[in-house]
């Protein structure tokens, strides 16, 4: 304090008694406390970064006096402090959470002014003293401190919305010793959440994200659209379209995963035509108090109505249930007649090259077998497409980043490279799934039902191949083929079925239709959608695994056991046919021709060097199935130890007696 | 309509086989008596174009033909509540009606002279199919329609319709009792030969087997005809749920023989189903049936519907080559796992040495139109070496009869048989013979060798039929 600035008090107070000092002294603190300067307390206000606020005291005043007066300082500062504070946070761009907050502090202000008021009137009746007025301001005191340390700690960050929320709150916590402040605090974050909880209702109840001044804490990705779920792999539209934010108010910190995914699911529905609102009960606005824990009910309440409505709406209407089963019916082969005669009409058109085959001809062949089919009865079987793509099962899976297909070696395309594909190596089916099934029916899913389905898809192939080879050989039975390379190739031919036919059985009774089961059961008791996501994505990572299909590894190998079915049962015809000598030698050697060779039961199979040959070739293919057969058997069994799903493919393909070998 | 089966009906047996079949199949998908297919069974799901095509009306009429020289049993049908249900233009009845008289070599005769008609109306039936996958015939290889004008038919298709599959379902005579028909060795050889060598696959009905099982299983004192035949329907529309409920294997014809059947020869299989009732009797006793249950009761011989003639030596020889087990109901498929799991620690099964071998099975749907006491039910198809002693015993009884001369004048009359010609009696045992070792060998390791060593055989191939001549140039 320097001179000019007591120079400034226009008569030093030390002029009067101590008694007029007084009455002076509680005028001017009175007007101090609602921010008037007083004749011999000025109000200093410093201007910087954190605006300071000092109260200077004629020095003359009587000690004790001054003592007294500097007491109530803080709280005409604190008044001060929060009256630019309510001014300054009621501009529009603050936020809800501001605004909110500051009509209550303003009304808190009002309650301080409507006692500064009364104090007066005590002061005018000649009622007060300083010491009185000392001990009416004590209640005040503390409360006034603790809010004027809230709004400095506001301004100083410039905070807004929820670190609003979540400082009154912290605040709250720490002075929890003191009852009054504790509970005007409460009373304060009360008022403050409640712009920002009717921002939190609209969201819970309806699904609509209100928030003009962005405090709320989940927010909206507008460019992501419903309809990229059926191509976006990554299904972004259900994952990132409402994403949470920072900064969660610290009460709702535990059940924001909560409240996502209500106002998701919510919003699902409406994009579904169906208005769904949370019907509202007695209770059910939502007010955060400190120790009244109402709001986590109602918004559970709210969780569990929409996830329930919303999986109502996924079954009822949109017939999850039915889809699925559908895909299963067609993707995983489970009706699988529609698939023979599919394979019967389309078997020109599949033999091309991937490039060379008509995708519109063989839709049309599908459509034509699913008419004519068990499928006929499915009202979901329009939603089948045929798909030609470029590459091999092996190389799309090498393409295939997400999953975690181990071991995968970088010599992998080589293999396949040299055997020149057709549209059987290639061809899939494809399933349209409209919105809001794509939710669960991603594209990412379908993807792996493609996978699952291509393999099957090839294994009937080479089944239908050998069953041909099987026939041919029927052919023959009417000759004695004791003995010779038909008899033992008809053994082969029983090995190659017998492979892929455990394969197959493998592939379906012991990997799909259980995993399948389990996956039905927990979707009946699935309680939301993203519980229903979970299960089926499960079900089909499973599935993939255990149908090899993540090991590459082992996948090359039943690929190459398959390759030589299909070698040998192309070469089945000619094996045949050259160990039989005909007798008559312009009769065209087709099946036909075997087959009236065979009524002539004199037939004499063929003892040239020819017969050698087809013995050589019967033995050959015999030696390079086994030999990879067994191979096969081994990484099977040395595996089965970390994945024991492959002890039972081991089972099927070796059979009974190489077990009890102990291979 | 793809893979269509036509069923020929041949005899009095095949028949009456036939009969029950149809009511069967009727019953499973809810077609009435007339071929109306009944309100609550337009859900659909299941495949009636395999066995059935529509008419103009929409009612489905059974791809079967009904044949027979003597017009006794299809008099009855005619006469019965299923008249409506087939189309008349596929019934044939000799003009004569005179039957075969029990006589193979007449009813083989007799099937050479109405060739043309009999091809006619197959040849009619086969161009009302998309793609016609083949051909079941039923019939019993003991009488004379049946096994002697069957075996011509089966020659013909083979011939005829060499890209298809012929399967048949035969009943083989009581050997427990003695027959009226005193031939019954002769038809069974001239048929057994046939049935090896145009025949794709064969489901053996043994009515020895079939007896015994009403006997001891279903407590009948005395089974009727109809009982013992409701029995072989029930084989029957089991044997084809899988065609005609369609699930993730076995929807064709080929598929499910193909892996039933090792070599072109041994396509003989023998059936076991469980757990069995017949009409108007339901089980006495409820069992409780899981999976396990069922797979392993069908591994009981007594579930079995073939005899076994053999001795314990040889019966401890015998080995299964392959099995399927076609299982239907409410079955949990994790289930199906463990109780392969259960039935291999248990070694139930005795599988042949020579190749990979196991229990293969077929899930299948029920008919949600046939009301059954049980849960699970379950048909095994299985091909097992021990059938060769059910060729064996037909063999030793052929042989005891040529012995003796007895009754070869009745087969003297016909062309085949004619000037004395006995040959085709004796290719035909040889061919049985050589079937018989075939299964014998399969018992062995060394299967896969089997003959190989010979150095013969491995030359020429000349086996057992060789030098014979062909039946039809003699005609």
């Amino acid at each position: 304090m320097n001179q000019t600035t007591v120079a400034n008090f226009e008569k030093p107070i030390g002029c009067y008694s101590p008694s007029v000092q007084e009455l002076i002294v509680i005028d001017d603190v009175l007007s101090a406390m609602v921010g008037i300067e007083g004749r011999y307390i000025l109000i200093k206000t410093v201007r910087g970064k954190n605006d300071d606020i000092s109260f200077l005291v004629d020095p003359s005043m009587d000690l004790a006096l001054q003592e007294l007066a500097k007491r109530i300082f803080p709280l005409c500062k604190s008044f001060l402090l929060i009256d630019q504070f309510v001014e300054s946070r009621s501009q529009f761009q603050n936020g809800l959470v501001n605004h909110a907050f500051s009509a209550a502090l303003r009304a808190l202000l009002l309650d301080y002014q409507a006692m500064v008021a009364q104090l007066e009137h005590q002061f005018r009746f000649g009622r007060l003293s300083l010491q009185g007025l000392w001990f009416y301001c004590q209640p005040m005191m503390r409360s006034m401190q603790a809010l004027s340390t809230v709004i400095q700690k506001a301004s100083v960050n410039n905070i807004s919305g929820s670190a609003v929320l979540n400082l009154l709150q912290s605040q709250a916590k720490a002075m929890a010793g003191d009852n009054a402040v504790r509970l005007m605090l409460e009373k304060m974050t009360q008022c403050a959440s409640s712009a920002y909880m009717s921002i939190l209702e609209r969201w819970v109840y309806e699904g609509v994200i209100d928030d003009p001044y962005g405090e709320f804490f989940i927010a909206e990705d507008k460019s992501l659209q419903k309809e990229s779920l059926t191509q976006d792999y990554e299904a972004k539209y259900w994952r990132q379209r409402y994403s949470l934010k920072d900064g969660i108010p610290s009460f709702l910190a535990n059940i924001a995963g909560t409240i996502l995914t209500t106002g998701k699911y919510l919003n699902v529905m409406r994009e579904c035509g169906h208005n769904v609102q949370v019907p509202p009960s007695e209770n059910s606005k939502l007010m955060s108090f400190g120790s009244n824990h109402h709001y986590l009910e109602c918004i559970k309440a709210a969780y569990n109505f929409a996830s329930s409505e919303l999986l109502n709406l996924i079954n009822d209407k949109y017939d999850l249930t039915g889809r699925l089963r559908s895909i299963k019916h067609y993707l995983l082969l489970d009706q699988g007649d529609f698939l023979v005669h599919f394979m019967d009409i389309a078997r020109d058109e599949l033999a091309k090259k991937p490039d060379e085959v008509s995708v519109e001809k063989l839709q049309s062949l599908l459509d034509l077998a699913l008419r004519t089919t068990a499928a006929a009865a499915d009202p979901f079987h329009e939603g089948l497409t045929c798909v030609v793509e470029r590459s091999s099962l092996l190389r799309r899976l090498g393409t295939f980043n997400d999953l975690e297909v181990s071991q995968r070696s970088s010599t992998d395309n080589d293999l396949e490279e040299t055997v020149s594909i057709t549209g059987l190596e290639t061809f899939s089916l494809s399933y349209k799934v409209h919105w809001p099934l794509s939710i669960v029916l991603s594209r990412k899913a379908l993807a792996k039902y493609q996978l699952i389905f291509r393999f099957l898809f090839h294994c009937k192939h080479v089944d239908r191949q050998l069953c041909g080879a099987w026939q041919i050989h029927q052919g023959v039975r009417a000759l004695n083929t004791r003995g010779t390379a038909i008899s033992r190739s008809s053994l082969l031919c029983r090995s190659m079925l017998k492979f892929i036919n455990s394969l197959l059985h493998y592939l379906t009774f012991e990997v799909i239709e259980p995993n399948w089961h389990v996956m039905y059961n927990r979707l009946q008791t699935a309680n939301s959608i993203d519980e229903v996501i979970q299960h089926h994505d499960f079900f089909l990572d499973k599935c993939l695994r255990e149908c090899l299909l993540l090991l590459p590894e082992l996948l090359k190998k039943v690929e190459r056991l398959k390759s030589m079915c299909l070698q040998y049962s192309a070469a089945t015809q000619w094996l045949i046919s050259s160990s039989i000598d005909l007798g008559d030698s312009e009769e065209p050697v087709d099946s036909v021709g075997l087959n009236k060779a065979k009524r002539k039961s004199g037939q004499v199979l063929k003892s040239t060097t020819k017969n050698v040959a087809v013995t050589d070739s019967v033995l050959k293919f015999e030696k390079e199935f086994n030999t990879e057969l067994q191979s096969l058997g081994s990484i099977l069994s040395n595996n089965s130890q970390a994945e024991p799903y492959l002890a039972h493919l081991a089972q099927w393909i070796l059979g009974v007696k190489n077990e009890q070998n102990g291979l | 309509m793809p893979r269509e089966i036509i069923t020929l009906q041949v005899g009095q047996c095949g028949n009456q086989i036939g009969m029950e079949f149809w009511k069967q199949l009727c019953l499973e998908h809810g077609i009435s008596k007339d071929g109306i297919l009944e309100d609550f069974a337009t859900q659909g799901g299941d495949r009636k174009d395999v066995f059935f095509y529509q008419a103009d009306d929409q009612h489905y009429i059974p791809r079967a033909l009904l044949i027979d020289l003597e017009p006794r049993v299809i008099n009855g049908i005619q006469n019965s509540d299923y008249r409506n249900l087939y189309n008349h233009e596929n019934i044939f009845v000799s003009d004569h009606g005179g039957g075969a008289g029990n006589n193979w070599a007449s009813g083989y005769d007799q099937g050479q002279h109405v060739e043309e008609e009999i091809m006619d109306m197959i040849d009619r039936e086969a161009d009302g199919s998309d793609s016609l996958e083949g051909f079941v015939l039923c019939h019993s290889i003991a009488g004379g329609t049946g096994s002697g004008m069957g075996s011509y038919l089966l020659e013909t298709l083979n011939d005829r319709y060499s890209k298809k599959l012929v399967q048949t379902y035969s009943v083989f005579p009581n050997q427990m009792e003695t027959s009226d028909v005193v031939v019954q060795p002769y038809n069974s050889l001239l048929t057994l030969k046939r049935l090896t060598l145009n025949a794709d696959c064969v489901v053996v009905l043994d009515n020895t087997a079939l007896n015994r099982i009403a006997v001891e299983r279903l407590h009948l004192s005395n089974p009727t005809f109809a009982q013992t035949n409701s029995l072989v329907s029930t084989v029957m529309s089991a044997s084809t749920t899988t065609l005609r409920y369609p699930g993730y294997m076995n929807n064709d014809l080929v598929g499910l023989l193909a892996s039933l059947i090792p070599t072109p020869r041994c396509h003989f299989l023998m059936t076991g189903y469980t757990p069995l009732t017949v009409e108007r009797q339901q089980a006495n006793v409820i069992r409780k049936t899981t999976v396990l249950d069922v797979m392993r009761r069908l591994l009981q011989a007594k579930n079995i519907m073939v005899s076994s003639y053999a001795r314990t030596k040889d019966a401890s020889q015998a080995k299964y080559i392959s099995i399927l087990n076609i299982i239907q109901g409410e079955v949990d498929p994790t289930q199906v796992h463990e109780s392969l799991q259960r039935i291999r620690e248990r070694k139930l099964v005795n599988f042949i040495e020579w190749g990979p071998a196991s229990i293969q099975v077929a899930l299948s749907r029920k008919s949600p139109y046939v009301q059954t006491a049980h849960r699970v039910s379950g048909l095994m198809l299985a091909s097992h070496t021990s059938i060769r002693h059910l060729f064996s015993k037909t063999l030793s009884q052929y042989e005891k009869l040529r012995k003796k001369q007895a009754f070869i004048d009745a087969y003297r009359k016909f062309p085949m048989f004619a000037d004395n010609d006995l040959s085709e009696f004796d290719e035909s045992r040889d061919i049985i013979e050589s079937l018989v070792d075939e299964y014998k060998a399969c018992e062995s390791p060394d299967y896969i060798k089997w003959g190989m060593e010979d150095p013969n055989n491995m030359l020429t191939g000349e086996g057992n039929a060789a030098g014979s001549l062909d039946p039809k140039s003699v005609a």
